[in-house]
């Protein structure tokens, strides 16, 4: 097992390299850069526009400037600098990371307590008037894009006064005692934490419902109720424990998504979070902000991956790594 | 504190006992330490101490260190920590005193001398001298420091030089020969004086160390001003909070210290209409609304105890401009066909007339705009030349005036210059800007009416400006500036030899006539001290650029602010300004 996980994160090197040298290459060769704006502007002269970009090294040749960003990183794991914050990428991703992994373990939980439950009351009662519903609102929660019920629920917000609108904190947060910062933090994050939730237990739900209606078409199944155990037990000794394979490989995914599952969202309810950051360093082609989130985004993706693929280990005695 | 009240009492008894006869001179002001404080005079109200004042801004500033500091995002917090020597009226866009309480000049017009107002303090206690303007002067200066200053500071390749006289004087010289002296003080509004004993050594490391320096990672402490605010706190992504500096120079009328706030607070929000939202739930104060939001926020102003204002114009205005440029003719860019068109102005002042303005203002603007013919908006009360050609929407004159030119409309509803050549081409603006992509539609409706072929084709704002400033390779373009006050700092785009002269740029020797005759314009506005004289300079320019039709404006937006009835001393300036800082205050103040 472990030799496996060492073989995983050693394969990590060259699968990184190769996203960012692809990233980075797409990146620069779409025409303009950070300094665009700048060219546009009256008071600026081309010189000092020129002069800015050998400050960036902007002016050096494509490879040069791709290998001086992996070397910085194995050298200092330095990810380079902001040029429109002239702060480390480091800082600026480290000082919105906390709030997109609150944001997103919030709505993940939320997402798992609520999604196993229903799925299994629907798969049990399968074609019943509540299966329907949950259903219909289902595939509501899959096709609804979350920038839109995230407007929704803001307006929702607007209307009623009952939450605030938008953002993750109040004016005078920093004057709140320790339970003062938790409620006002967790009434900020209902409505982004919702609508993320909704999206994803709609999938989950729809999930678990397929595969208990699996499992309980089996023999083994139809063996323990054919022996006289009661109906609880069938469902969730037996059955519930086979059905939710499928779902931990699910479960590693979400986790991949962590930091940026709520890009879109974060954008439209003010969460201060990494969204907000990549989104405009991509259209303000802040490279190194860009490359570096690119960087932890994959990391994070391929961890959610192994992590799944132990836990799958773990829950099914039948996969073995060795 | 005290000694502030008994100074005031006397006054009072003074002008109650009327031993001073009225109307004559107010006894003069002044604060412990400050024996000539800046005096709010232009505030209508006198106002309250206390109380916070809330607005939303739609970014992250970039930096706190106002000389790299360039972007609107980072000014708004700046421009609330720092102050240069002389400040801009913002009622009339006049230059008053700031930090420098007065200045003389040489008879040459070539050193100009300042002196501090006495007793200044930063706000770690420190007095501000002249060292200090000095040093903020040479991190402009200093190699590797990003910064747009030293564009305007630099005279044909040779930058200002400065000599400190004293703790409370220092002389600016520029350089022999060039004349900068019509807008000399304007230029030294834009250095934002720096404290040297906070700077000094990471400007010792260089320009690339300075740039970091002040950066939004910084300790808000080090953050050390001579403005009416101070930073608190810095949260990314949500907010800028700002205290009352109580060191600072500036008294209101009565000679009570400003500002009177105690709290100011940038809320960081992620679109305008998030902003909308805080702003109409109570959350905010102030909202700079859209033209098109200014009917609905008018029938809601009692309901959310707000006033909207009808704002005058801004400086701003999105134009049409043509490519001129010989360099433009190739693959993605001009035929020589469409050269000699855009090159010829009668082809240019018939397109002119076929843009509807009135449309542009009714439909992208819901009316909150007014035409414009010149490339000075008409809120520019200073300069502004209303007496230029204007061309009134008339697709018969523009007909008229292409057939004049050899232009022929052919059976198939087609448009044929002298050579046969169907006249077609792209029409390009940046994509994701709504306002100008109406008005790239609203443009290319009359222009095939008028038989030619025109394609619209939004694209990224990266991609489309180094088409304009790299390859040259486009033909037409719907594009914006904002307009500083002085026509001068456009004179990248208005000189012949400017970098943005969009049309045609970087000219070694001006291919026109007319060209020549603006960049003689510029050059001796930029030498003519007195401002009536600038001003007919700068009319005689309005006038030719209407004439020759380079780039055509179409109208000049206005602006339109929201504040909450709690806030005090409103008064609407240039741009829509609804007063400054230092004299806001809240109405009521609650405990």
């Amino acid at each position: 097992m472990l030799r496996h996980i060492v073989q995983r994160l050693l394969n990590l090197i060259p699968l990184l390299f190769g996203v960012t040298l692809i990233s980075f290459i797409i990146i620069q060769l779409s025409p303009g850069d950070f300094l665009s704006e700048m060219r546009l502007n009256p008071v600026v002269s081309s010189e000092t526009v020129e002069a800015m970009r050998r400050n960036f090294g902007l002016d050096q040749p494509l490879h040069i400037q791709y290998l001086k960003w992996l070397r910085a990183i194995f050298l200092r794991g330095d990810l380079g600098y902001s040029f429109a914050y002239h702060v480390p990428v480091t800082w600026l991703i480290g000082s919105r990371l906390l709030n997109t992994l609150i944001l997103n373990l919030a709505a993940l939980v939320i997402a798992w307590l609520v999604a196993i439950p229903i799925g299994i009351h629907a798969a049990t009662r399968q074609y019943s008037f509540s299966d329907n519903t949950l259903s219909m609102t289902a595939y509501l929660g899959i096709s609804t894009p979350t920038f839109f019920s995230g407007l929704l629920l803001l307006l929702f917000a607007f209307k009623t006064r009952l939450l605030p609108i938008g953002g993750m904190t109040s004016l005078d947060y920093e004057f709140f005692p320790w339970y003062g910062k938790v409620l006002d933090v967790a009434r900020h994050l209902v409505i982004p934490a919702t609508v993320l939730a909704f999206t994803a237990s709609a999938g989950l739900m729809r999930q678990m419902r397929g595969n208990l209606l699996e499992v309980l078409r089996q023999d083994y199944v139809r063996t323990a109720r054919a022996k006289g155990l009661a109906e609880r037990p069938v469902i969730y000794k037996h059955a519930v424990r086979n059905a939710i394979n499928p779902l931990i490989t699910i479960f590693g995914f979400e986790i991949g998504g962590l930091l940026s599952g709520s890009a879109i969202l974060e954008n439209v309810v003010g969460w201060p979070g990494l969204g907000r950051l990549i989104l405009e360093a991509l259209v303000q082609k802040d490279l190194y902000v860009v490359m570096g989130s690119l960087l932890i985004g994959s990391i994070t993706l391929v961890l959610g991956n192994l992590v799944a693929d132990i836990l799958l280990a773990f829950a099914d005695p039948r996969i073995r790594y060795d | 504190m005290r000694r502030m009240a008994i100074a005031v009492g006397v006054a009072a008894i003074l002008l109650v006992g009327g031993i001073v006869p009225l109307g004559a001179q107010q006894p003069k002001l002044t604060l412990p330490g400050i024996p000539n404080p800046g005096v709010a005079s232009y505030a209508p109200e006198i106002g309250k101490y206390g109380g916070t004042y809330v607005i939303s801004q739609i970014s992250d500033p970039r930096t706190f260190n106002p000389i790299v500091a360039q972007d609107t995002a980072s000014t708004a917090v700046t421009g609330a920590l720092f102050e240069a020597l002389v400040d801009q009226d913002y009622l009339t866009g006049e230059i008053v005193p700031g930090l420098a309480e007065s200045w003389t000049v040489s008879q040459d017009g070539r050193t100009w001398t300042f002196t501090l107002r006495e007793g200044i303090k930063w706000s770690d206690g420190q007095p501000l001298t002249t060292e200090d303007v000095a040093f903020s002067a040479q991190a402009i200066f200093t190699d590797g420091v990003d910064n747009s200053a030293v564009d305007l500071l630099t005279f044909q390749d040779q930058p200002l030089r400065w000599r400190v006289l004293d703790k409370r004087r220092i002389q600016f010289i520029t350089p022999r020969a060039i004349c900068p002296v019509g807008i000399f003080l304007r230029l030294i509004g834009a250095i934002d004086v720096v404290p040297k004993h906070k700077l000094a050594d990471a400007l010792a490391k260089g320009g690339a160390e300075f740039n970091r320096t002040w950066g939004i990672n910084v300790n808000p402490k080090e953050l050390v001003g001579t403005g009416p605010f101070i930073l608190q706190s810095y949260v990314p992504g949500q907010r800028l909070t700002l205290l009352r500096n109580p060191n600072y120079w500036s008294v209101d009328k009565r000679g009570q210290r400003l500002p009177y706030l105690t709290r100011y607070i940038l809320l960081i929000v992620p679109n305008l209409e998030q902003s909308r939202l805080k702003f109409l739930a109570g959350e905010t104060d102030f909202y700079s609304a859209r033209p098109r939001e200014f009917a609905e926020l008018k029938a809601q102003e009692r309901q959310g105890s707000f006033a909207v204002y009808d704002g005058p114009e801004t400086f701003g205005s999105e134009f049409l401009v043509l490519n001129q440029n010989p360099a433009g003719v190739g693959s993605g860019g001009l035929t020589p066909a469409q050269l000699s068109w855009f090159q010829d102005v009668r082809f240019r002042r018939a397109l002119n007339h076929a843009i509807d303005r009135n449309t542009i203002v009714q439909q992208v603007y819901a009316g909150r705009a007014t035409p414009s013919w010149s490339p000075i908006s008409v809120g520019n009360k200073l300069y502004v030349n209303t007496n230029v050609p204007q061309y009134p929407y008339n697709l018969d004159r523009a007909q008229q005036l292409l057939a004049e030119a050899g232009y022929r409309k052919g059976a198939d509803g087609l448009l044929r210059d002298a050579q046969g050549n169907v006249v077609e081409f792209t029409l390009q603006t940046n994509a994701g800007n709504t306002d100008r992509e109406a008005i790239g539609n609203i443009l290319r409706q009359d222009f095939v009416k008028l038989g030619m072929r025109v394609t619209f084709a939004p694209e990224a704002f990266p991609s489309l400006v180094s088409k304009l400033t790299g390859s040259y390779r486009w033909q037409a373009i719907i594009i914006g500036l904002t307009g500083g006050i002085e026509p001068s700092s456009g004179r990248n785009v208005y000189l012949s030899s400017g970098d943005l002269h969009m049309w045609r740029p970087n000219q070694e020797k001006p291919v026109n006539e007319w060209e020549a005759e603006v960049d003689r314009l510029f050059e001796q506005a930029a030498c003519e001290t007195d401002q009536a004289k600038r001003k007919t300079l700068y009319a005689r320019w309005q006038q030719i650029y209407s004439e020759q039709a380079p780039m055509m404006w179409f109208s000049n937006p206005k602006t339109q602010p929201a504040v909450r009835n709690t806030i005090g001393n409103i008064k609407l300036g240039l741009q829509g300004v609804t007063g400054t800082l230092e004299t806001r205050y809240y109405k009521t103040v609650y405990k």
